[in-house]
């Protein structure tokens, strides 16, 4: 079970960064009216509030890369806890900023996954 | 009976960590069987096996203090998601090192807390 979540974990991480630095707008899929977010301490639920802040944080393009990702199972019912660190580079800016970010992947239909929980928080130096 | 989030959380954050800090072994009334702590990347599975490995780990003396707390419940069966960052001092060290660390914590039949799933990571510069 612990090999399922690893690769669940990879997956969606390859793909919810991948749509975050290229299409920031298709990320609302991934989360339902029930998701939360807390983006650096503010807290947002529902999937099209948590688009929204997405879409207009204060950068036009930026790309992530990601350093670790670790996963777990969270629940019996098919639940993947994901812990996420890396770096996140924005035009422009000299030095990257690094954050962590976790993830509570809930079991969709036919094999998806979508985000029940979501924090991230920069890691200041 | 709803307590705050961000009430639980810091409290067990400080009970955490005080603990980690002054009687590691004790940290054992906080996980169980099927308790998983994902350590730097290493997996480990169960209370015995987790206290083994936080009670070896290479320095006599630490002390986390805290930097922030974010708290989200994870569903229905009443868990609570908790991300932590801060810094570890480790005695004999001129710097702190920094850290990440997630906790899913579930409740008990007797009103308390116990670890289901824990991740951990240093956040290098």
């Amino acid at each position: 079970m612990e090999e399922q979540a690893e690769m669940v974990g990879r997956a969606f991480v390859d793909h919810y960064y991948h749509l975050f630095d290229s299409n920031r707008a298709s990320l609302s899929a991934l989360y339902q009216p029930t998701s939360m977010l807390t983006f650096e301490g503010q807290k947002i639920l529902g999937a099209d509030d948590i688009s929204s802040k997405l879409n207009n944080l204060p950068f036009e393009q930026c790309k992530h890369i990601i350093s670790t990702i670790d996963s777990q199972p969270s629940s019996p019912t098919g639940g993947i806890v994901v812990f996420v660190s890396g770096s996140l580079q924005l035009p422009g800016e000299e030095h990257m900023l690094r954050f962590s970010q976790m993830f509570h992947l809930i079991p969709g239909a036919e094999g998806t996954f979508f985000v029940q929980n979501d924090i991230f928080r920069l890691n200041y130096g | 009976m709803a307590m705050d989030p961000d009430a639980l959380a810091k409290a067990f954050v400080q009970h955490y960590y005080t603990t980690f800090d002054t009687s590691r072994e004790q940290l054992a009334a906080l996980y169980q069987e099927g308790s998983m702590l994902t350590f730097e990347g290493q997996q480990v599975l169960g209370s015995q096996n987790i206290v083994h490995k936080l009670t070896t780990l290479p320095f006599q003396q630490c002390q986390h203090s805290i930097t922030t707390v974010d708290c989200q419940p994870s569903g229905p069966a009443g868990g609570w998601l908790v991300f932590v960052s801060g810094n570890l001092q480790l005695s004999g060290e001129a710097h702190a090192l920094k850290f990440s660390q997630m906790f899913h914590l579930i409740p008990t039949q007797q009103g308390s807390f116990y670890v289901l799933n824990d991740i951990f990571r240093l956040n290098y510069a």
